[in-house]
Protein backbone atom coordinates (compact mmCIF):
# COMPACT_ATOMS: atom_id res chain seq x y z
CA UNK A 1 0.00 0.00 0.00
CA UNK A 2 1.59 3.10 -1.25
CA UNK A 3 1.59 5.99 0.94
CA UNK A 4 -0.52 8.43 -1.33
CA UNK A 5 -3.62 5.83 -1.65
CA UNK A 6 -4.34 6.89 1.97
CA UNK A 7 -7.27 9.11 2.83
CA UNK A 8 -6.04 12.25 3.29
CA UNK A 9 -9.21 15.09 3.86
CA UNK A 10 -7.14 17.78 4.33
CA UNK A 11 -4.85 18.28 1.32
CA UNK A 12 -6.44 21.39 0.29
CA UNK A 13 -6.31 23.32 3.55
CA UNK A 14 -2.67 22.09 3.99
CA UNK A 15 -1.72 23.48 1.06
CA UNK A 16 -3.49 26.72 1.53
CA UNK A 17 -1.94 27.05 4.73
CA UNK A 18 1.49 26.49 3.77
CA UNK A 19 1.04 29.01 0.29
CA UNK A 20 0.39 31.43 3.06
CA UNK A 21 3.27 30.51 5.21
CA UNK A 22 5.69 31.17 2.48
CA UNK A 23 3.87 34.09 1.34
CA UNK A 24 3.81 36.11 4.84
CA UNK A 25 7.48 34.86 5.34
CA UNK A 26 8.53 36.58 1.93
CA UNK A 27 6.53 39.36 2.57
CA UNK A 28 8.59 40.07 5.83
CA UNK A 29 11.52 39.49 4.09
CA UNK A 30 10.63 41.98 0.72
CA UNK A 31 9.40 45.10 3.31
CA UNK A 32 12.30 44.09 5.89
CA UNK A 33 15.18 43.83 3.63
CA UNK A 34 15.56 46.79 1.49
CA UNK A 35 18.95 47.46 3.41
CA UNK A 36 21.63 50.21 1.52
CA UNK A 37 18.56 52.19 0.33
CA UNK A 38 20.45 55.39 0.75
CA UNK A 39 23.79 54.32 -0.47
CA UNK A 40 26.77 55.40 1.94
CA UNK A 41 28.98 57.55 0.50
CA UNK A 42 32.06 58.15 2.75
CA UNK A 43 33.43 62.06 2.49
CA UNK A 44 35.58 62.88 0.01
CA UNK A 45 38.92 63.87 0.96
CA UNK A 46 41.82 64.59 -1.72
CA UNK A 47 45.22 63.94 -1.38
CA UNK A 48 47.94 66.35 -2.97
CA UNK A 49 51.35 64.09 -3.59
CA UNK A 50 54.34 66.01 -3.88
CA UNK A 51 57.49 64.35 -5.04
CA UNK A 52 59.89 66.52 -2.75
CA UNK A 53 58.88 68.60 0.72
CA UNK A 54 58.66 72.40 -0.61
CA UNK A 55 61.18 74.38 1.94
CA UNK A 56 58.13 77.35 2.19
CA UNK A 57 54.45 77.14 1.06
CA UNK A 58 54.80 80.00 -1.39
CA UNK A 59 51.57 82.09 -1.23
CA UNK A 60 49.87 82.38 -4.44
CA UNK A 61 50.16 86.29 -5.69
CA UNK A 62 46.89 88.06 -5.11
CA UNK A 63 47.68 91.10 -7.25
CA UNK A 64 51.24 91.92 -9.70
CA UNK A 65 52.65 93.65 -6.92
CA UNK A 66 53.10 90.92 -4.00
CA UNK A 67 53.70 88.98 -6.75
CA UNK A 68 57.00 91.09 -7.90
CA UNK A 69 57.96 90.55 -4.20
CA UNK A 70 58.42 86.72 -4.59
CA UNK A 71 62.14 86.87 -5.70
CA UNK A 72 62.87 88.35 -1.83
CA UNK A 73 61.30 85.72 -0.14
CA UNK A 74 63.43 83.62 -1.59
CA UNK A 75 66.61 85.32 -0.01
CA UNK A 76 65.39 85.68 3.48
CA UNK A 77 67.78 83.60 4.81
CA UNK A 78 70.17 86.27 4.42
CA UNK A 79 71.28 88.31 6.70
CA UNK A 80 71.81 92.07 4.82
CA UNK A 81 68.14 93.54 3.82
CA UNK A 82 69.31 96.96 2.67
CA UNK A 83 71.51 95.64 -0.34
CA UNK A 84 69.62 93.47 -2.33
CA UNK A 85 67.22 96.12 -2.72
CA UNK A 86 68.68 98.01 -6.05
CA UNK A 87 69.87 94.66 -7.51
CA UNK A 88 66.16 93.51 -6.67
CA UNK A 89 64.72 95.98 -9.19
CA UNK A 90 67.05 95.42 -12.00
CA UNK A 91 66.86 92.06 -11.42
CA UNK A 92 63.14 91.28 -11.64
CA UNK A 93 62.64 91.13 -15.33
CA UNK A 94 65.04 88.43 -15.80
CA UNK A 95 64.25 86.43 -12.31
CA UNK A 96 60.65 86.19 -13.24
CA UNK A 97 60.87 83.71 -15.98
CA UNK A 98 62.68 81.24 -13.91
CA UNK A 99 59.89 81.45 -11.40
CA UNK A 100 57.12 81.14 -13.09
CA UNK A 101 56.71 77.23 -13.26
CA UNK A 102 57.45 77.29 -9.58
CA UNK A 103 54.92 79.14 -8.20
CA UNK A 104 51.26 77.40 -7.59
CA UNK A 105 49.22 79.98 -9.55
CA UNK A 106 50.26 80.89 -12.93
CA UNK A 107 51.04 84.94 -12.82
CA UNK A 108 48.62 86.30 -15.73
CA UNK A 109 50.86 86.77 -18.84
CA UNK A 110 49.48 90.05 -19.55
CA UNK A 111 50.64 92.13 -16.45
CA UNK A 112 53.94 90.16 -16.80
CA UNK A 113 55.08 91.63 -20.07
CA UNK A 114 53.55 94.85 -19.31
CA UNK A 115 55.70 95.66 -15.93
CA UNK A 116 59.20 95.47 -17.18
CA UNK A 117 58.30 98.43 -19.55
CA UNK A 118 56.60 100.95 -16.82
CA UNK A 119 59.33 100.46 -14.20
CA UNK A 120 62.40 100.97 -15.33
CA UNK A 121 62.28 104.48 -16.35
CA UNK A 122 60.12 105.49 -13.64
CA UNK A 123 62.28 105.36 -10.08
CA UNK A 124 59.43 106.45 -8.08
CA UNK A 125 57.58 103.88 -8.82
CA UNK A 126 60.31 101.99 -8.17
CA UNK A 127 61.38 103.73 -4.94
CA UNK A 128 57.46 102.81 -3.63
CA UNK A 129 57.70 99.39 -4.77
CA UNK A 130 61.55 98.53 -2.51
CA UNK A 131 59.77 100.48 0.21
CA UNK A 132 56.40 98.22 0.13
CA UNK A 133 59.17 95.64 -0.94
CA UNK A 134 60.95 96.46 2.69
CA UNK A 135 58.31 96.55 4.83
CA UNK A 136 56.46 93.25 3.34
CA UNK A 137 59.96 91.62 3.91
CA UNK A 138 60.14 92.68 7.19
CA UNK A 139 56.52 91.36 8.24
CA UNK A 140 57.43 88.42 6.62
CA UNK A 141 60.35 88.38 8.41
CA UNK A 142 58.38 88.67 12.01
CA UNK A 143 55.68 85.69 10.77
CA UNK A 144 58.87 83.33 10.15
CA UNK A 145 59.93 84.35 13.06
CA UNK A 146 56.71 83.65 15.01
CA UNK A 147 56.69 80.38 12.90
CA UNK A 148 60.15 79.49 14.18
CA UNK A 149 59.22 80.30 17.55
CA UNK A 150 56.28 78.14 17.12
CA UNK A 151 58.42 75.39 16.07
CA UNK A 152 60.80 75.39 18.78
CA UNK A 153 58.23 75.76 21.35
CA UNK A 154 56.63 72.30 19.96
CA UNK A 155 59.72 70.58 19.20
CA UNK A 156 60.44 71.23 23.28
CA UNK A 157 57.05 70.06 24.25
CA UNK A 158 58.11 66.83 22.17
CA UNK A 159 61.07 66.48 23.54
CA UNK A 160 59.54 67.18 27.26
CA UNK A 161 56.48 64.83 26.42
CA UNK A 162 59.27 61.93 25.30
CA UNK A 163 61.46 62.53 28.15
CA UNK A 164 58.81 62.02 30.59
CA UNK A 165 58.46 58.33 29.24
CA UNK A 166 61.97 57.55 29.65
CA UNK A 167 62.65 54.81 32.04
CA UNK A 168 66.49 55.25 32.80
CA UNK A 169 68.19 52.28 32.75
CA UNK A 170 70.62 52.05 35.38
CA UNK A 171 74.43 52.50 34.71
CA UNK A 172 73.72 55.36 32.18
CA UNK A 173 76.91 57.23 31.71
CA UNK A 174 76.30 61.13 31.87
CA UNK A 175 77.76 61.67 28.92
CA UNK A 176 75.58 59.37 26.61
CA UNK A 177 73.98 60.84 23.58
CA UNK A 178 71.17 59.16 21.92
CA UNK A 179 70.28 60.72 18.74
CA UNK A 180 67.05 59.44 16.75
CA UNK A 181 65.68 60.34 13.77
CA UNK A 182 61.79 60.19 14.05
CA UNK A 183 58.89 60.44 10.82
CA UNK A 184 55.89 62.05 12.20
CA UNK A 185 52.12 61.83 10.53
CA UNK A 186 49.79 64.72 10.48
CA UNK A 187 48.05 64.23 13.87
CA UNK A 188 51.40 63.66 15.64
CA UNK A 189 51.43 59.57 15.31
CA UNK A 190 54.96 58.23 15.11
CA UNK A 191 55.43 56.46 11.89
CA UNK A 192 58.83 54.84 12.88
CA UNK A 193 62.00 55.90 14.60
CA UNK A 194 65.41 55.31 13.78
CA UNK A 195 68.47 55.08 15.36
CA UNK A 196 70.93 57.38 14.00
CA UNK A 197 73.78 57.29 16.68
CA UNK A 198 73.94 55.17 19.29
CA UNK A 199 74.82 56.47 22.62
CA UNK A 200 77.15 53.21 22.85
CA UNK A 201 74.68 51.86 25.97
CA UNK A 202 71.82 49.64 24.12
CA UNK A 203 70.02 49.40 27.29
CA UNK A 204 69.50 53.60 27.23
CA UNK A 205 68.81 53.25 23.31
CA UNK A 206 66.18 51.14 23.83
CA UNK A 207 64.24 52.76 26.52
CA UNK A 208 64.78 56.46 24.65
CA UNK A 209 62.82 54.60 21.60
CA UNK A 210 60.19 52.59 23.34
CA UNK A 211 59.26 56.50 25.16
CA UNK A 212 58.96 57.60 22.01
CA UNK A 213 56.95 55.28 21.02
CA UNK A 214 55.08 55.54 23.81
CA UNK A 215 54.63 59.50 23.69
CA UNK A 216 52.33 58.52 20.26
CA UNK A 217 50.50 60.93 19.62
CA UNK A 218 53.50 63.85 20.03
CA UNK A 219 52.45 67.12 20.02
CA UNK A 220 52.33 69.14 17.16
CA UNK A 221 51.39 73.04 16.51
CA UNK A 222 47.60 73.43 15.41
CA UNK A 223 48.58 75.01 12.03
CA UNK A 224 48.63 72.34 9.71
CA UNK A 225 51.37 74.49 7.37
CA UNK A 226 54.16 74.16 10.32
CA UNK A 227 53.91 70.19 9.81
CA UNK A 228 56.83 70.40 6.99
CA UNK A 229 58.60 71.18 10.17
CA UNK A 230 57.70 68.29 12.26
CA UNK A 231 57.89 65.59 9.64
CA UNK A 232 61.40 64.33 10.33
CA UNK A 233 62.27 65.12 13.72
CA UNK A 234 66.28 64.46 14.60
CA UNK A 235 65.81 64.11 18.19
CA UNK A 236 68.72 64.47 20.56
CA UNK A 237 68.45 62.80 24.15
CA UNK A 238 71.06 62.98 26.99
CA UNK A 239 70.51 61.57 30.20
CA UNK A 240 71.13 64.38 32.21
CA UNK A 241 68.49 66.47 30.32
CA UNK B 1 28.87 47.08 -9.54
CA UNK B 2 28.65 50.82 -7.79
CA UNK B 3 29.11 51.73 -4.66
CA UNK B 4 25.35 52.45 -4.88
CA UNK B 5 24.74 48.64 -4.36
CA UNK B 6 20.60 48.46 -4.12
CA UNK B 7 20.30 45.35 -2.16
CA UNK B 8 16.68 44.81 -2.38
CA UNK B 9 15.23 40.91 -1.55
CA UNK B 10 14.13 41.02 -5.32
CA UNK B 11 17.42 41.85 -6.63
CA UNK B 12 19.16 39.25 -4.11
CA UNK B 13 17.56 36.75 -6.11
CA UNK B 14 17.73 38.00 -9.19
CA UNK B 15 21.63 39.01 -9.44
CA UNK B 16 22.42 35.13 -8.15
CA UNK B 17 24.01 32.14 -10.58
CA UNK B 18 21.80 30.09 -12.15
CA UNK B 19 23.04 27.36 -9.72
CA UNK B 20 21.94 29.26 -6.70
CA UNK B 21 18.88 30.08 -8.04
CA UNK B 22 18.41 26.54 -9.36
CA UNK B 23 19.29 25.79 -4.97
CA UNK B 24 17.00 28.22 -4.38
CA UNK B 25 14.08 27.04 -6.39
CA UNK B 26 14.56 23.96 -5.14
CA UNK B 27 14.33 24.28 -1.82
CA UNK B 28 11.55 27.00 -1.86
CA UNK B 29 9.93 23.32 -3.76
CA UNK B 30 11.10 21.37 -0.83
CA UNK B 31 10.11 23.86 1.78
CA UNK B 32 6.67 24.09 0.43
CA UNK B 33 5.89 20.06 0.04
CA UNK B 34 7.59 20.41 3.76
CA UNK B 35 5.19 22.77 5.01
CA UNK B 36 2.21 21.25 3.30
CA UNK B 37 3.19 18.02 4.63
CA UNK B 38 3.14 19.88 8.24
CA UNK B 39 -0.50 21.06 7.91
CA UNK B 40 -1.80 17.84 6.81
CA UNK B 41 0.10 15.98 9.70
CA UNK B 42 -1.07 18.26 12.01
CA UNK B 43 -4.93 18.11 10.87
CA UNK B 44 -4.81 14.46 10.52
CA UNK B 45 -3.10 14.07 14.31
CA UNK B 46 -5.39 16.54 15.94
CA UNK B 47 -8.10 14.68 14.37
CA UNK B 48 -6.64 10.70 15.13
CA UNK B 49 -6.48 12.13 18.75
CA UNK B 50 -9.82 13.71 18.86
CA UNK B 51 -11.34 10.13 17.30
CA UNK B 52 -9.31 8.19 19.64
CA UNK B 53 -10.82 9.73 22.98
CA UNK B 54 -14.22 9.82 21.62
CA UNK B 55 -13.90 5.76 20.89
CA UNK B 56 -12.41 5.16 24.34
CA UNK B 57 -15.18 6.74 25.93
CA UNK B 58 -17.78 5.24 23.95
CA UNK B 59 -16.23 1.68 24.33
CA UNK B 60 -15.82 2.11 28.02
CA UNK B 61 -19.72 3.16 28.74
CA UNK B 62 -21.11 1.13 26.23
CA UNK B 63 -20.64 -2.27 26.98
CA UNK B 64 -22.88 -3.79 24.02
CA UNK B 65 -20.07 -4.59 21.36
CA UNK B 66 -22.86 -5.30 18.52
CA UNK B 67 -24.12 -2.15 18.65
CA UNK B 68 -20.61 -0.72 18.92
CA UNK B 69 -19.11 -2.40 16.08
CA UNK B 70 -22.83 -1.69 13.42
CA UNK B 71 -22.00 2.14 14.58
CA UNK B 72 -18.07 1.42 13.29
CA UNK B 73 -18.84 -0.05 10.12
CA UNK B 74 -21.94 2.91 9.26
CA UNK B 75 -19.85 5.74 10.08
CA UNK B 76 -18.06 7.55 7.22
CA UNK B 77 -14.11 7.01 6.36
CA UNK B 78 -13.55 10.49 7.68
CA UNK B 79 -15.47 9.68 11.15
CA UNK B 80 -14.17 6.38 11.58
CA UNK B 81 -10.71 6.21 13.76
CA UNK B 82 -7.94 4.54 13.49
CA UNK B 83 -8.75 2.65 16.46
CA UNK B 84 -12.48 2.32 15.54
CA UNK B 85 -11.09 0.17 12.63
CA UNK B 86 -8.65 -1.76 14.84
CA UNK B 87 -11.93 -2.51 16.95
CA UNK B 88 -13.79 -3.36 13.93
CA UNK B 89 -11.08 -5.71 12.36
CA UNK B 90 -11.02 -7.36 15.36
CA UNK B 91 -14.74 -7.98 16.50
CA UNK B 92 -15.15 -8.83 12.79
CA UNK B 93 -12.94 -12.14 13.15
CA UNK B 94 -14.39 -12.65 16.53
CA UNK B 95 -17.55 -12.94 14.80
CA UNK B 96 -16.13 -15.32 12.02
CA UNK B 97 -14.23 -17.54 14.41
CA UNK B 98 -17.00 -18.00 16.68
CA UNK B 99 -19.47 -19.11 13.80
CA UNK B 100 -17.32 -21.79 13.18
CA UNK B 101 -17.84 -24.85 15.13
CA UNK B 102 -14.85 -27.06 17.44
CA UNK B 103 -12.92 -23.98 16.73
CA UNK B 104 -11.53 -23.48 20.97
CA UNK B 105 -11.63 -20.17 22.30
CA UNK B 106 -7.78 -19.63 22.47
CA UNK B 107 -7.77 -19.38 19.07
CA UNK B 108 -10.64 -17.05 18.59
CA UNK B 109 -8.81 -14.59 20.94
CA UNK B 110 -5.62 -14.98 19.20
CA UNK B 111 -7.27 -14.85 15.96
CA UNK B 112 -8.72 -11.55 16.89
CA UNK B 113 -5.80 -10.35 17.98
CA UNK B 114 -3.86 -11.33 14.92
CA UNK B 115 -6.31 -8.97 12.56
CA UNK B 116 -6.57 -6.42 14.77
CA UNK B 117 -2.14 -6.21 14.75
CA UNK B 118 -2.88 -6.39 10.92
CA UNK B 119 -5.06 -3.24 11.39
CA UNK B 120 -3.03 -1.21 13.99
CA UNK B 121 -0.14 -1.77 11.96
CA UNK B 122 -1.81 -0.07 8.96
CA UNK B 123 -3.23 2.26 10.58
CA UNK B 124 0.58 3.80 12.29
CA UNK B 125 1.63 3.25 8.66
CA UNK B 126 -0.75 5.60 7.36
CA UNK B 127 -0.02 7.74 10.64
CA UNK B 128 3.54 7.85 9.86
CA UNK B 129 2.99 8.77 6.14
CA UNK B 130 5.34 11.76 5.60
CA UNK B 131 7.17 11.89 8.50
CA UNK B 132 10.35 10.48 6.82
CA UNK B 133 10.21 13.18 4.31
CA UNK B 134 9.98 16.09 7.15
CA UNK B 135 13.35 14.19 9.04
CA UNK B 136 14.73 14.14 5.32
CA UNK B 137 14.34 17.55 4.90
CA UNK B 138 15.03 18.52 8.58
CA UNK B 139 18.18 17.13 7.96
CA UNK B 140 19.36 17.83 4.41
CA UNK B 141 18.02 20.76 3.20
CA UNK B 142 20.60 23.24 4.89
CA UNK B 143 23.40 21.54 3.13
CA UNK B 144 22.14 21.67 0.19
CA UNK B 145 21.61 25.37 1.23
CA UNK B 146 25.21 25.19 2.08
CA UNK B 147 25.76 24.18 -1.09
CA UNK B 148 24.39 27.15 -3.00
CA UNK B 149 25.80 29.70 -0.59
CA UNK B 150 29.92 28.00 -1.04
CA UNK B 151 28.97 28.01 -4.74
CA UNK B 152 27.62 31.45 -4.71
CA UNK B 153 31.04 32.72 -2.58
CA UNK B 154 33.31 31.20 -5.06
CA UNK B 155 31.41 32.93 -7.99
CA UNK B 156 31.83 36.39 -6.27
CA UNK B 157 35.57 35.50 -4.87
CA UNK B 158 36.52 34.74 -8.65
CA UNK B 159 34.88 37.87 -9.88
CA UNK B 160 37.00 39.44 -7.35
CA UNK B 161 39.87 38.18 -9.61
CA UNK B 162 39.55 40.23 -12.36
CA UNK B 163 39.19 43.27 -10.65
CA UNK B 164 42.29 45.62 -9.76
CA UNK B 165 41.96 46.98 -6.37
CA UNK B 166 39.43 44.48 -4.62
CA UNK B 167 37.33 46.25 -2.28
CA UNK B 168 34.80 44.64 -0.01
CA UNK B 169 32.10 46.75 -2.15
CA UNK B 170 33.43 43.54 -5.27
CA UNK B 171 32.58 40.55 -3.23
CA UNK B 172 29.66 41.75 -0.50
CA UNK B 173 26.82 41.45 -2.92
CA UNK B 174 28.19 38.12 -4.37
CA UNK B 175 28.29 36.85 -0.91
CA UNK B 176 24.75 38.38 0.40
CA UNK B 177 23.38 36.70 -2.25
CA UNK B 178 24.55 33.57 -1.81
CA UNK B 179 23.90 33.55 1.94
CA UNK B 180 20.27 33.72 0.60
CA UNK B 181 20.29 30.10 0.00
CA UNK B 182 21.58 28.93 3.42
CA UNK B 183 18.84 31.25 4.69
CA UNK B 184 16.36 29.31 2.43
CA UNK B 185 17.43 25.61 3.83
CA UNK B 186 17.60 27.03 7.31
CA UNK B 187 13.90 27.59 6.82
CA UNK B 188 12.64 24.68 5.04
CA UNK B 189 14.70 22.73 7.85
CA UNK B 190 13.72 24.26 11.12
CA UNK B 191 10.17 24.06 11.13
CA UNK B 192 10.33 20.56 9.72
CA UNK B 193 12.65 19.23 12.37
CA UNK B 194 10.42 20.69 14.74
CA UNK B 195 7.47 18.86 12.84
CA UNK B 196 9.01 15.87 12.69
CA UNK B 197 10.12 15.56 16.68
CA UNK B 198 6.53 17.02 16.99
CA UNK B 199 4.63 14.43 15.31
CA UNK B 200 6.93 11.37 16.30
CA UNK B 201 6.28 12.06 19.67
CA UNK B 202 2.42 12.38 19.10
CA UNK B 203 2.04 9.05 17.09
CA UNK B 204 4.13 7.06 19.47
CA UNK B 205 1.74 8.10 22.36
CA UNK B 206 -1.26 7.38 19.86
CA UNK B 207 0.48 4.30 19.29
CA UNK B 208 0.81 3.13 22.84
CA UNK B 209 -3.19 3.81 23.39
CA UNK B 210 -3.77 1.42 19.91
CA UNK B 211 -1.29 -1.20 21.82
CA UNK B 212 -3.11 -1.01 25.12
CA UNK B 213 -6.64 -1.38 23.60
CA UNK B 214 -5.57 -4.17 21.67
CA UNK B 215 -5.39 -6.03 24.67
CA UNK B 216 -7.99 -4.78 26.51
CA UNK B 217 -10.10 -5.70 24.31
CA UNK B 218 -8.65 -9.09 23.29
CA UNK B 219 -9.14 -9.71 27.20
CA UNK B 220 -13.22 -8.28 26.94
CA UNK B 221 -13.11 -11.05 24.01
CA UNK B 222 -12.31 -13.45 25.88
CA UNK B 223 -14.79 -12.82 28.73
CA UNK B 224 -17.60 -12.89 26.05
CA UNK B 225 -19.35 -16.10 26.08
Amino acid sequence: MSATAYYEPYRLPAGILALLVHSVFFALLYLGLSWNRQAYLPPTMSVELWPSIPEEVVAPPVNPKIEAMQPPQKKMAEPDIAIPDKKKVAAKPEKKPDLKPVEVVKPKPKTDTQKPVEQKPDTRVADQQAASIQAERIKQEEQAAAKNKMVDEYKAKIMAKIRRNVVMPPDVANNARAEFLVTLLPGGAVLKTELKKSSGNAAYDNAVERAILKSDPLPLPPDAQLFNRFRELNLVFRPTE
Amino acid sequence: MGVTQDLSFVQLISHASVLVQLVMGLLLLVSLMSWWYIFLKMFAIRDEARLTAEFEEAFWHNQNLNELYKYANSSSLREQGALERIFAAGFAEFLKLKKQQGVDADAVTEGSRRAMRATYQREMDRLESHLAFLASVGSVSPYVGLFGTVWGIMNAFRGLANVGQATLAHVAPGIAEALVATAMGLFAAIPAVLAYNRYAHDINRLSTRFDSFTEEFSNVLQRQP
